[in-house]
């Protein structure tokens, strides 16, 4: 057993103590020692988007970052994010245009797709394709979320 | 595992990194932490560059040139007002990196370290004529971009130096392009073009990525192109001079005979691209 380390964390506005070995990803962390599930572990190499979680407000990537670099930040996963009206616009479209299926990009995705609505609240469809294009899918073909997103920023512009 | 330190100063990393034989410097881990992840490296000790005020930001200097802190991330440097006119090839090459979220995470320092021949910053930086400034255990020095990647993933780098800044001469107003041809979004460069136009639009300076170990620039063509930029024939041999100097490889991103066809085509494209800046302006 590699030896653990003791980190304090910010996660999704708590103060969290945690264990965890020495060097160990946000993602290692999140999935093993504290059971926060929302971010998957897809490829681990930074190109699926899967584990995508917002530090400081700004989407980045669970498997790419150290838990030790964390401290002193603020860390949000998809469990933190249910008040947040924009996000609950977002994942209500998604369910109603099938743009979820077997869910395990659909965190990533939202988190992007959030991110995309704070930047530009009207974006084109060709816009949000590129906004999304570092989240892979492997059920959907995209088509049903690029609609749930064009369709939250229309109900969320009313 | 590894152990993370975080250094409050550019002289503790250096003796951090003399002191453990196995460390590495840590920017934004969007390479180094993948790589980690793979099996590829297993440093015992990452020295987490995060905390080190100079390596931040983006500063003008007294002469109007241009300082960017090794640990600027991408989407700092897509989005700032200082880089115009020669300069803002590099702002839109840093836009054209991956996708929003690796923009986030990855820095100047690290992609110039990691020296990708396929990374979009070492063609646009070529073609700017940056210098580096780098800090190691025998003191500070300063490398010049055109001598710096010496091989495949090889550069000027010693062991144990760390890259602080990268400088850029002060803008001039000329226009500047980036252009990346990649499979999809996000994918890095299967070739791409970093050109500028002189002030007085005679000449023009150009860079080739991904076509060789190191960006391709050619300032003998480029002083025999100068006063010719309207004819064809004269763009088409400064071209065919960049493609003598590829040594393209043969990978998923395309064959290296297709390579060498982009190159004449990135140049006269991105050229009558700019052009239309200049009339436009
Ligand atoms: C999915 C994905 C897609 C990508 N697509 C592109 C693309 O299209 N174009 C592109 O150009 N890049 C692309 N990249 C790479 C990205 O730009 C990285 O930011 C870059 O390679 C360096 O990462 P980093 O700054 O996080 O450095 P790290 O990963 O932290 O470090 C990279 C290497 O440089 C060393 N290092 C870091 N900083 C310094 C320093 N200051 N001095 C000396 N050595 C240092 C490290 O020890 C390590 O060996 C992509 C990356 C990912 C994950
Ligand atoms: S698991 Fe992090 S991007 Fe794929
Ligand atoms: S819904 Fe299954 S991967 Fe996207």
């Amino acid at each position: 057993m590699s030896k653990k380390i003791l980190h304090s964390l910010n996660l999704n506005g708590e103060e969290v103590e945690v264990a965890t070995p020495a060097g160990a990803t946000l993602l290692e962390t999140m999935r093993e020692d504290l059971r926060i599930l929302s971010a998957k572990r897809g490829c681990n190499q930074g190109v699926c988007g899967a584990c995508t979680v917002l530090i400081d407000g700004k989407p980045v990537r669970a498997c790419l970052t150290l838990t030790a670099r964390c401290e002193g930040h603020a860390v949000q996963t998809m469990e933190g994010m249910g008040g947040d009206r924009v996000m609950a616009t977002l994942q209500r479209h998604m369910v109603e245009s099938g743009g979820v299926q077997c869910g395990f990009c659909t965190s990533g995705i939202l988190i992007s797709a959030r991110e995309l609505l704070e930047e530009d609240p009207a974006p084109s469809r060709a816009a949000v394709k590129t906004a999304l294009s570092g989240n892979i899918c492997r059920c959907t073909g995209y088509r049903t979320i690029v609609d749930a997103v064009c369709s939250a920023a229309e109900e969320l512009a009313q | 595992m590894s152990v993370v330190l975080s250094p409050g100063s550019v002289e503790d990393a250096v003796a951090m990194l003399a002191e453990h034989a196995e460390a590495m410097p840590l920017a934004g881990g969007a390479t180094l932490v993948a790589m980690r992840n793979a099996g590829l490296v297993e440093p015992t000790h990452l020295i987490n560059l995060d905390c080190i005020a100079e390596l931040r930001g983006i500063e003008r200097d007294t002469t109007g040139g241009i300082r960017i802190g090794a640990m600027t991330r991408h989407c700092d440097t897509a989005a700032c007002n200082d880089l115009t006119g020669s300069l803002l090839v590099l702002r839109r090459a840093a836009g054209m990196i991956a996708n929003r979220v690796v923009r986030n995470m990855g820095t100047m320092g690290g992609s110039v370290a990691n020296a990708d021949p396929a990374a979009d910053y070492l063609p646009a930086l070529a073609c700017c004529d940056a210098v580096l400034e780098v800090a190691g255990p025998e003191g500070r020095r300063k490398i010049s971009i055109h001598d710096y990647v010496q091989g495949w993933y090889e550069t000027a780098l010693e062991q144990g130096e760390i890259i602080t800044a990268i400088t850029l001469p002060a803008p001039v107003a000329a226009p500047s392009a980036y252009r990346k041809i990649a499979r999809v979004t996000g994918d890095y460069a299967t070739a791409s073009c970093a050109m500028a136009l002189d002030p007085d639009g005679k000449g023009l300076r150009a860079a080739i990525g991904a076509c060789g170990p190191g960006p391709l620039r050619d300032r003998d063509a480029e002083a025999v192109l100068r006063g010719r930029l309207d004819d064809p024939e004269a763009v088409l041999d400064f071209a065919a001079c960049l493609a003598a100097l590829a040594d393209p490889l043969d990978d998923v991103r395309g064959s290296a005979e297709y390579r060498l066809r982009l190159i004449p085509r990135l140049i006269t494209s991105v050229l009558s691209e700019i052009a239309l800046q200049t009339e436009v302006a």
